[in-house]
């Protein structure tokens, strides 16, 4: 099988452009740099001309505001465009290879397909569906086609009947306390997980493949002191960091992100460098060397793409990880309160657990279905990404 | 380097890292505010003394009017020493009130360890053994359902449906019943079926597929031709190389899960353990206590760690310990 | 919560219910510092802990002088004589949502822990159904409200080998505890160095305070917890403050004899405690109080368990493991329909009030500080819907908060002229809109109504932050809520922020005092600051580290027993307690004066009518509501009233036979 195998995208490409000048970009490289600068040019804009409270858009008479997270979240998407979906498209050939091992693994298809709509659901859905806004007089309304105990609801926006109160389409998944559509909940709650989850991821891929390739390449002592850090952070109690510094600074999205990405990359700090290890070893690689390549070049040009597959197969399997880290913060009421993620909806369900149910069941079935799709589909990566342990098994 | 060389080495390097990790938790929990000396404060503002003076009383009472390197020499003599200091939340002596709660920890994650260290190789041995076939589906399905589903979240529900609807398990966690008794086993059943459903499944994944690596492989085959009993196949010869890799899963997840997931197992099911110490004192800017129960995790953590390196080398003969 | 919840101690957020001694921290329902309780809690504003256990005492009250109109709660209707005493059955178990962090009664300052210490030790004395002053270990008289003097009974008995209680057990810890600066206890300002004690007899002791005070007793100051002196007098003689708050045998309440309906067996530090029942509890020999003090305590054991999740409290109180629990709003009416749950709803003087920064660093929306005008105050008063607001937030659990009284107190000022802003007339967006604009006139920048919104000079909508604490959800209901109103009546633009309780008293609400003596003019009027202090910094100039303009982080307690102690809120430069930067515009000082020298209770009625009156009229603090303290019981208990002294017969609560 291994003889009938085509070269990798990601070995294959990369070089092509570089072998004539260092300072030529890849098309990727020009995408995103042409994309880039527009969107920081806005953030420039938002922040230095605009005062804080002024919408982004109020010039074209737009009353849309960007919150300064939005940015780095739509340079992430970016980035995932140039180069991860990109770079499938120049390569149909290895596209098709993957995507043919990939479909093997149904629950896996059916798992990306959901990951895709709450994708693009959390990328379009806010702009369909408004946020959801307090309304008091409004709390506990049960979903459409249940009912609740009208002791319990707010004033009763269906039918009542034998003193129960029935569900509106207003609010299709009913109401929180705060008479918060749960449906709107769930739907901004999808934008939130996927800033959550690409943001973080971004700063984890960062720190992780800039150690795991350095640590590398450098070896010596570099690779002493970066391996013994990264043995420093594993051993990290993360939740008790976690609740000190949430704690003292408050739990702005910000930080959590932040706190979410930092302290999640070791592994894959490891696992990239023991790939790249074995890399280095490659015959091609010296080739460069001899040829008198510089450190970075080597690093960034050869190393980095050559352990793609495995950043993003641990790139899948992290972000499930940083969701329900969230949940976890929020439930423990460490999270923002003010941000409609899923955590928040459970922790302000709870309470109402016995009589109005749905509002944890919701964004609770929401999360276990988009951690379980990460998972299956990360398994499926697996697979697919690496071949040589899947003929192995099959042998 | 000898193996036992590289033992103390790496005994060593762990000492240091719990060290570390302990003095950066001193370094934050030094720089957050005391909620004890503003109330202190406040208390005494309201009641026309001054609160300047109070606030002052209350960190000298507190010993935070030392410097930061006077109270950090202090707190790591204490360790030492065993000298943990005395928890302000709690009104006792912090190693007081870490052994208490760990005794309740310890009652729920005894058990949860043990299920799964036993359960999970077993039956991804056997759904390898049985690959593709409905067994092997269903137990693939379980466990992508106990590693996807949010412990706190599956707690809260079965407590509901089992504690509060139809009245099986007590829905208060009582602290006064034997450790070995009937009362004791339905209280932890929830607890414990939550957490080992969390961390069954990895092991339970891992094992499958490493297994499945050794269930073709030419050793088993000649093995099974010299008539060498399935059973015995199996534990021998197939167990022992998937032990190497999932040893590492499994310290992984039950770490991982030992310090987080217990804290909210906890909090659901209002267990005293060690978690919902860590994060009550956390809250409560119960310095000793905090940084106590931090050291016990981490030890935990870096034993943890430690274990794994080590079974790895040992069990594994092809690694060396000359590269790490 | 942290909050709250967070806590996790939850709760602070739980406003306390019962109001009880050294209770001041809660009476400032000071939303995150215990934590986020909230946080993990329950932030529903719930009634957990205080109200749990009944066997603390109420504190402040209106006293003695039977003749007025106030309305404290029903009353206990005393049963037909008994001819025979109850057998006692059963545990009483009651559940908590925060542990304790001391037993040691000289160190005590939570609520729920005063609860826990009440089992197994009276306090001095309480307050009755009708809210006079009860006796329990001492008797307090007075001829001119200046000595008061304390008479012990007798027959109170230590545990061996501490022998009997006298005045001396009480003089001894006054003096050389509360009186010293080296042990810091809880108590110590209750006693400050003004106040004279002096021991009169084996079982008499006397006070003499500074001024007179006739509502003494309703301060709670003169409450004490009987220490036998041969226990603490080694820590006095090395002045061991560490060994005294760490004392086995105070923090494990072991020397107290039959001075407890119960006895502490065990004080399990994460779960809570539990008790057995004392057969020789000295009630049981009174002359005062109900024939059933005869054979109590009714039950066979205690036990208090903490529980942090509400939601598997109310379930213990379903299931019948436990027979008390307080019960959130959401849920008051659901389980006032259940059988097996009987629910109480009891008035609080607690409030929920909106803070307006009148300091240099609040109004962030422009230049100038409307909140300083009292029109534009009253317009946002105007602006918010009491009852909208209690019924959306309090399942309509709450009363309507006017002035710095709630109106079951006889000192609320019924019948005078009230303003009632935020309902009937008094409420709406054009009459709100009208106060504001009169305030647009007193100030001299140029804010004005641009069509529905307001603006600022530059022409840009008003825009502030509305701070409350992370984990609190009712809090957070109530903010956005106002937010909202605030939005669509006045058109103001308001953010609803949440934030740790301690961050936010450190960087927010503590001011940065000035040096003591500084004079400055405020609102034409010069005043000098005697002693700055971060709750009260002094003049407008001295702010907090950072800027903020509204909060409803902390809720305050309006004191109906004894609402002299409110003069520590509106005495301007003197106030203890003006982390806001309010300067009354009537005359606060005289009517103040006034009250603490009167001699009679209807003095004090007449000065606070007038001075309540004013509160009303200026909103130092925009009032909204006072939530109701809902607490749910096992049917069976016979006992619980809905009274504010709910609670002080508990000897002689029993469960019903059959």
């Amino acid at each position: 099988m291994a003889t009938q195998r085509p070269d990798r995208f990601d070995q294959v490409d990369w070089d092509e452009v570089t072998e004539s000048s260092g300072f030529s970009l890849t098309v990727n490289a020009k995408g995103l740099l042409a994309t880039t600068i527009p969107l920081v040019g806005l953030a420039v804009y938002d922040w230095q001309v605009l005062d804080k409270r002024t919408p982004t858009f109020d010039a074209l008479g737009w009353d849309f505001d960007v919150p300064g997270l939005d940015y780095l979240f739509a340079f992430t998407i970016l980035l995932f465009v140039f180069y991860v979906a990109l770079p499938l498209y120049q390569n149909p050939r290895m596209t098709r290879y993957y995507w043919k091992e990939f479909k093997r693994n149904r629950p896996a298809v059916v798992s990306l397909g959901w990951i895709a709509f709450v994708f693009v659901v959390g990328l379009i859905g806010p702009l369909f569906v408004a946020a959801p806004e307090q309304s008091v007089l409004h709390s506990y309304q049960p979903p459409m086609y249940l009912s609740v105990d009208t002791a319990n609801a707010g004033t009763c926006l269906g039918e009542t009947a034998n003193g129960r109160c029935f569900g509106t389409w207003q609010y299709p998944l009913g109401t929180t306390r705060a008479g918060k559509g749960v449906f709107a909940g769930i739907v901004h709650g999808m934008t939130i997980s996927m800033k959550i989850g690409f943001i973080a991821t971004f700063i984890a891929v960062l720190f992780g493949t800039t150690f795991g390739t350095v640590s590398a390449y450098a070896g010596g002592w570099v690779d002493e002191i970066l391996m013994r850090y990264v043995d420093i952070q594993a051993s990290f109690p993360t939740l008790v960091f976690y609740l000190l510094i949430i704690y003292t600074f408050g739990g702005g999205l910000w930080l959590l992100i932040l706190l979410l990405g930092i302290f999640s990359w070791e592994g894959m700090a490891r696992y990239v460098r023991s790939k790249a290890l074995s890399v280095t070893e490659e015959e091609y690689i010296k080739a460069v060397k001899v040829s008198g390549a510089s450190s970075f070049r080597v690093v960034r040009r050869h190393m980095v793409p050559n352990t793609a597959s495995s950043i993003i197969t641990d790139t899948t399997l992290l972000i499930p990880g940083f969701l329900l880290a969230e949940a976890q913060l929020s439930f423990l009421g460490l999270g923002d309160p003010t941000v409609a993620s899923w955590g928040q909806l459970i922790a302000a369900g709870r309470d109402a657990l016995a009589f109005a149910p749905w509002i944890v069941l919701a964004p609770g079935l929401m999360l276990f279905l988009t951690i379980l799709a990460f998972n299956f589909v990360g398994d499926a990566l697996l697979d697919a990404l690496n071949p040589e342990a899947a003929a192995e098994a099959e042998r | 380097m000898g193996l036992g060389r590289y033992i103390t080495a790496r005994v060593a390097w762990a000492a240091a890292v719990a060290f570390i990790i302990v003095s950066l938790t001193f370094l934050l929990l030094a720089l957050s505010p005391n909620p004890q000396v503003q109330q202190a404060a406040t208390q005494a503002a309201l009641q026309g003394d001054n609160p300047q003076e109070a606030r002052e009383q209350a960190r000298q009472l507190r010993g935070l009017d030392k410097p930061i390197h006077v109270r950090y020499i202090d707190y790591v003599v204490g360790i030492f020493t065993l000298n943990w200091g005395w928890s302000t939340m709690r009104s006792q002596p912090v190693t007081e009130a870490i052994l208490s709660s760990l005794y309740y920890t310890a009652q729920y994650s005894i058990p949860w360890t043990i299920l799964t260290v036993t359960i999970g190789p077993i039956v991804g041995l056997y759904s390898s053994a049985n690959k593709y076939s409905w067994r092997d589906h269903a137990a693939t399905g379980f466990a992508f359902f106990g590693f996807s589903i949010p412990n706190f979240f599956f707690g809260i529900i079965l407590l509901l449906v089992f504690g509060i609807w139809l009245e099986w398990v007590p829905v208060i966690y009582n602290t006064n019943v034997a450790v070995f008794s009937l009362e004791n086993a339905r209280q932890l059943i929830l607890p414990v079926f939550v957490l080992v459903t969390g961390s069954i499944g990895g092991i339970m994944r891992v094992s499958r597929n490493e297994s499945s690596e050794y269930m073709n492989a030419d050793f088993v085959k000649t093995a099974r031709a010299k008539g060498v009993s399935p059973l015995r196949a199996y534990a021998l010869h197939i167990l022992r190389p998937t032990m190497v890799p999932l040893s590492t899963t499994m310290v992984g997840q039950l770490l991982l899960l030992f310090a987080g997931s217990s804290l909210l197992v906890e909090v659901v099911f209002s267990i005293p353990g060690l978690g919902r110490v860590l994060f009550e004192s956390v809250i409560a800017q119960d310095t000793s206590l905090v940084l106590g129960t931090t050291l016990v995790f981490v030890f935990v953590g870096v034993i943890g760690n430690l274990l794994q390196d080590i079974t790895y080398t040992v069990l594994d003969p092809r690694i060396g310990y000359e590269d790490r | 919560m942290p909050t709250e919840d967070r806590a996790w101690m939850e709760s602070s957020d739980e406003a306390p219910r019962y109001i009880r001694r050294r209770q001041w921290l809660k009476a400032l329902g000071v939303a995150g510092i215990a934590g986020f309780a909230g946080c993990q809690g329950d932030g529903d504003g719930g009634t957990e802990t205080a109200a749990d256990t009944p066997t603390d005492t109420p504190t402040e009250s209106g006293t003695d002088t039977g003749t007025d109109t106030q309305d404290f709660g029903e009353t206990a209707t005393e049963s037909t004589p008994v001819n025979q005493l109850p057998e006692p059955s059963g545990t009483y178990d009651t559940v908590t949502s925060a542990a304790y962090t001391t037993l040691n009664p000289l160190y005590n300052t939570e609520a729920g822990a005063g609860d826990a210490i009440g089992f197994a030790l009276d306090g001095g004395y309480t307050f009755d159904d009708q809210q006079e002053y009860f006796p329990l270990l001492y008797d307090m008289s007075t001829d001119n409200g200046q000595v008061w003097v304390f008479e012990v009974r007798e027959g109170l008995e230590f545990s061996d080998p501490y022998g009997e209680v006298t005045a001396e057990s009480f003089t001894y810890q006054i003096q050389e505890l509360h009186q010293t600066d080296w042990a810091g206890t809880a108590d110590s300002a209750s006693w400050g160095s003004g106040v004279n004690v002096e021991q009169t007899g084996t079982y008499e002791f006397q006070a003499e305070l500074p001024s007179t005070n006739i509502l003494y007793p309703e301060s709670f100051d003169p409450l004490l917890y009987p220490v036998p002196k041969d226990l603490v007098q080694p820590y006095v003689e090395e002045q061991d403050a560490e060994g005294l708050r760490q004392d086995e045998e105070l923090l494990e309440l072991q020397f107290t004899g039959n001075l407890g309906a119960f006895v502490l067996d065990e004080w399990n530090r994460g779960s809570g405690t539990t008790y057995t029942r004392n057969d020789d509890y000295y009630i049981q020999n009174i002359d005062e109080g109900p024939d059933l003090f005869e054979g109590a305590p009714y039950f066979e054991g205690a036990s208090t368990s903490v529980v942090q999740e509400q939601s598997s409290r109310l379930g213990a109180l379903e299931t019948g493991e436990a027979d008390v629990a307080s019960i959130p709003p959401t849920r008051f009416q659901e389980f006032d329909e259940k059988e097996s749950v009987n629910v109480l709803q009891i008035p609080q003087p607690y409030n929920e009030i909106i803070s307006v920064n009148m300091r240099d660093n609040g109004w962030n929306a422009g230049p100038g500080n409307l909140f300083r005008h009292i029109p534009f105050r009253q317009a946002m008063a105007a602006a918010i819907n009491k009852q909208n607001l209690i019924d959306g937030v309090f399942q309509g659990l709450a009363a309507p908060h006017y002035t710095w009284q709630p109106r079951w107190s006889r000192f609320y000022p019924e019948g005078a002229d009230l303003s009632t802003f935020g309902s009937g007339d008094q409420y709406g967006s054009d009459y709100a809109r009208g106060l504001a604009e009169d305030a647009f006139e007193m100030s001299e920048h140029d804010y004005a109504f641009d069509g529905d919104t307001m603006v600022n000079p530059d022409g840009d909508q008003v825009a502030l932050t509305l701070y409350h604490s992370a984990g609190q959800e009712t809090e957070r209901l109530e903010s956005e809520f106002a937010a909202q109103e605030l939005n669509n009546n006045l058109g103001m633009n308001v953010q609803v922020e949440a934030i740790d309780g301690t961050r936010f008293d450190n960087e927010y609400w503590s001011n940065n005092p000035v040096e003591p003596g500084t004079t400055a003019t405020v609102n034409g009027e010069e005043y000098t600051w005697n002693a700055p202090s971060p709750n009260n910094g002094g003049p407008r100039s001295a702010t907090s580290n950072q800027a903020w303009d509204m909060s409803m982080v902390f809720g305050l307690n309006t004191f109906p027993r004894n609402p002299l102690t409110n003069q520590f809120f509106f005495d301007g430069p003197n106030s203890f307690y003006n982390p806001v930067g309010y300067y009354p515009e009537f005359n606060a000082p005289e009517l103040f004066q006034q009250a603490r020298e009167a001699t009679s209770v209807e003095e004090v009625e007449r000065a606070f009518a007038e001075i309540f009156v004013n509160v009303a009229r200026e909103q130092p603090y925009i009032m909204l509501a006072f939530p109701d303290g809902l607490t749910g019981y096992n049917p069976d208990l016979v006992g619980p009233i809905e009274n504010f002294s709910n609670g002080w017969n508990f000897p002689a609560w029993r469960f019903e036979e059959g």
